[in-house]
């Protein structure tokens, strides 16, 4: 199998995963029985109204009187078009209010990952080739905190010490200071320490395992006999073949835990990004806005699996396109 | 637990050098595989008095009565599967280690070179004993308003905080007491009571979850690996679509449409995490599939069910134990992260949900979030360290890059 076919045989599998889990979310809302449309019954038999008037005219306003497969088309076709449904709570189609928290959840979400990213393997590597040194014990331990510590709770924790006791940043986040300015920048340092955190260990860890492999290997020490320079050796015979499985976690596990991360980091410390929507959404009983912020992450670990297969093909030129 | 390749039953006729092939009592060689062990016949009593008792608390006994009304013991649903769990701990993990003490002492000294991870086990074995047996004599953490805000013991806070100081005042402060040792929430729960109770909820989590996962992962990767084909296509597909689709985001949406439960948690964190565990087990069994002993063994006319049992399934154990043992911590995270956002179980009094009922006083009540917090941290790295060192112990390939 070529390259290409590869390729599109993925791209073909993500497209597959995600009408499966547009199916599967359809289902669960299909078979859950209606809490809004009881409190709208519960009412009006409470006013005298007959609450199967109410219901009837409930399902003809939303189409659930339809039978399941056009709604299951309808449903499917909304999707597809980008139409999310309106979101009750907030006055606005959840497109609009997703397209409104993305911008907070990336202030503190891409330099986060860019920190550790770069910190991640430069700190793996160094381990790697200074194994059993004292700054190789310190990284290890350093991950494993990072591996281990709940990351609301750390969160807090940093907030009471910077926030509340000695005052260095804002207890709440401002959403009026303009996106480049220092302001924003104090507001959004915690929350890039507790991502950052949360991301490195992980990265940390398999740069150490993933260089070591090649730090004993033949040709590392060809180029060290034929006397290259350390710092080439590093980055010409070690990061490189470590590089190809590195970019598969860095998009497949990377994503799972900063979409978790974030969810919790947003609501410990007030930012209106998605998290926060999405929590919002369901403490509000808001049903579009839950689907649509739920849906999102699930869409984004889809693409994040292809990313990185595609990545894989075209990084590793000795990768078999078998089956498997 | 691991590389017992099966001698028992399949070969047992080199006994002399004068006995040859026609000698041999082939009835007395049926016999003596179909006689069951002891070990297997106790092991299956353990697991039908498990059964029966299932059956009688769902079954035979009136609904809404205790399930042993004498002893007012009622079990739920996550108390049989903890029940479940625990026994298989026992059955497979226990009784083997027990049996094969060479083997034991050969991994314990490998294990033991690993000085966090055997502190780590130690802490863990406390907190399953404690959180196992505390609940069982300790009253739930109630509210209690006028006990509100007391401050853990040698501890002391500004005399107004607390409604009413438990402890001695002095100096215009309110100093901590034995009667709450780790202090009070502001709801006046107690704090060491809620760490407790938070022990039993963490560990049912782990444990529960990891056992659906091996139990599902082994048969599922045993399976794709010995019968390849389209079974293994249509199991690798399948686990390839649930590995992409979150968990967390899936639980938010069944909480949000179903409402949260402890046991529909794990029962989700355990259908639905066992992908990744499945393709260790499947690549494991893959490699030993071609191995002379699995050929002699199919050439000897064992079954599929006897090949994957025996042959297959010891040698992928230890990629297993440390796979789950690496998972164990995320899922007691996911747990305490959920309930700290308030979507947790809310009758369960769990670390995540003290940790969020004290967020708000941090500042003048710092031991209401601290404390189990810090449980919470110690619990998550234990289990990181025994399954690193675990990786180390087991897996011959990681020789070298130990820690």
């Amino acid at each position: 199998m070529s390259m290409t076919t590869y390729i599109l045989r993925r791209v073909a599998w993500a497209v597959v995963a995600s009408l499966i889990v547009l199916t599967l979310t359809f289902m669960l809302l299909y078979f859950t029985p209606d809490t809004q449309l009881a409190e709208m019954q519960f009412q009006a038999a409470q006013a005298g109204e007959d609450p199967q008037e109410i219901g009837d005219a409930y399902e003809s306003y939303y189409g659930y009187d339809q039978p399941l497969h056009v709604q299951y088309v309808d449903f499917m076709g909304n999707m597809l078009s980008l139409d999310w449904g309106w979101s009750e709570t907030r006055s606005q189609p959840v497109t609009t209010a997703i397209a409104d928290a993305i911008p907070y959840s990336m202030m503190y979400g891409v330099p986060s990952i860019i920190i550790s990213t770069i910190l991640g393997i430069a700190i793996g590597l160094y381990s790697a080739t200074n194994q059993y040194t004292r700054s190789d014990y310190a990284a290890t331990f350093f991950a494993f905190f990072g591996l281990s510590i709940p990351d609301f709770w750390f969160a807090i924790i940093l907030l009471v010490i910077f926030g509340v006791m000695l005052g260095w940043v804002p207890i709440l986040f401002d959403t009026n200071v303009a996106i480049f300015s220092l302001e924003n920048a104090q507001q959004l340092i915690l929350p890039i320490i507790v991502l950052t955190l949360s991301s490195i260990a992980s990265l940390m860890r398999y740069s150490r395992a993933e260089a070591l492999e090649y730090v004993e290997a033949e040709f590392v020490k060809t180029a060290k006999a034929k006397g290259v320079e350390g710092r080439r050796i590093l980055t010409h015979h070690i990061f490189r073949p470590a590089s190809v499985p590195l970019a598969t976690i860095l998009v497949g596990d990377l994503l799972g835990i900063i979409l978790v991360s974030s969810y919790l980091i947003e609501v410990v410390y007030g930012i209106p990004g998605l998290g926060m929507l999405s929590f919002r959404a369901i403490v509000n009983q808001d049903t579009p806005l839950v689907m649509g912020t739920v849906l999102l992450p699930a869409f984004l670990t889809i693409i994040g699996n292809l990313a990185q297969d595609v990545a894989y093909t075209v990084l590793d030129p000795r990768i078999d396109y078998g089956d498997s | 637990m691991s590389v017992d390749t099966d001698t028992h039953g399949s070969t047992g006729t080199e006994t002399g050098s004068q006995e040859t092939f026609e000698d041999v009592d082939w009835e007395r060689v049926d016999d003596a595989r179909r006689s069951l062990s002891l070990k297997a016949v106790l092991i299956a009593s353990i697991y039908i008095v498990f059964t029966a008792g299932v059956i009688y608390d769902y079954v035979i006994k009136t609904p809404g009565t205790d399930t042993i009304g004498t002893l007012g013991v009622n079990l739920q649903a996550l108390d049989w599967l903890y029940i479940l769990t625990l026994l298989s701990i026992l059955c497979f993990v226990v009784v083997p280690l027990y049996e094969n003490k060479r083997m034991t002492k050969y991994y314990w000294r490998q294990f033991r070179k690993n000085k966090a991870a055997v502190v780590s086990l130690i802490y863990l074995g406390v907190i399953f004993v404690i959180g196992s047996i505390g609940p069982r004599f300790l009253d739930r953490p109630a509210v209690e308003p006028s006990n509100a805000y007391q401050p853990p013991v040698f501890m002391s806070v500004e005399e107004w905080m607390p409604v009413e100081c438990a402890g001695e005042v002095s100096g215009g402060r309110c100093h901590g007491t034995w009667a709450h040792p780790l202090g009070t929430t502001h709801e006046g729960k107690d704090i060491l009571v809620s760490v407790i109770y938070g022990m039993e909820v963490s560990m049912q989590v782990g444990l529960i979850a990891a056992m659906i996962t091996i139990t599902i992962a082994a048969i599922v990767g045993v399976s794709a690996a010995y019968f390849g084909g389209w079974i293994d296509a249509v199991l690798m597909r399948y686990v390839d679509i649930q590995i992409t689709f979150p968990t967390f985001f899936l639980y938010l949406m069944i909480v949000y449409l179903y409402g949260g439960s402890l046991f529909s948690m794990i029962v989700i964190f355990g259908l639905l995490g066992w992908g990744g565990i499945a393709r260790i087990v499947r690549s494991e069994a893959l490699q030993r599939r071609e191995e002379e002993y699995v050929l002699a063994a199919k050439n000897a006319g064992a079954s599929s069910f006897w090949t994957m049992r025996r042959h297959l399934l010891p040698n992928v154990s230890n990629s297993v134990i440390t796979a789950v043992t690496l998972l164990i911590p995320g899922l007691i995270l996911f747990e305490a992260s959920l309930a700290f956002l308030g979507l947790g179980d809310p009758t369960v009094p769990s670390w995540g949900e003290v940790i969020a009922s004290g967020r708000d006083d941090l500042e003048y009540a710092w031991w209401i979030s601290t404390i189990p917090g810090v449980f919470l941290f110690f619990t998550i790295l234990a289990f990181n360290f025994i399954g690193d060192a675990l990786r180390d112990a087991l897996d011959p390939r990681s020789e070298g890059s130990g820690e």
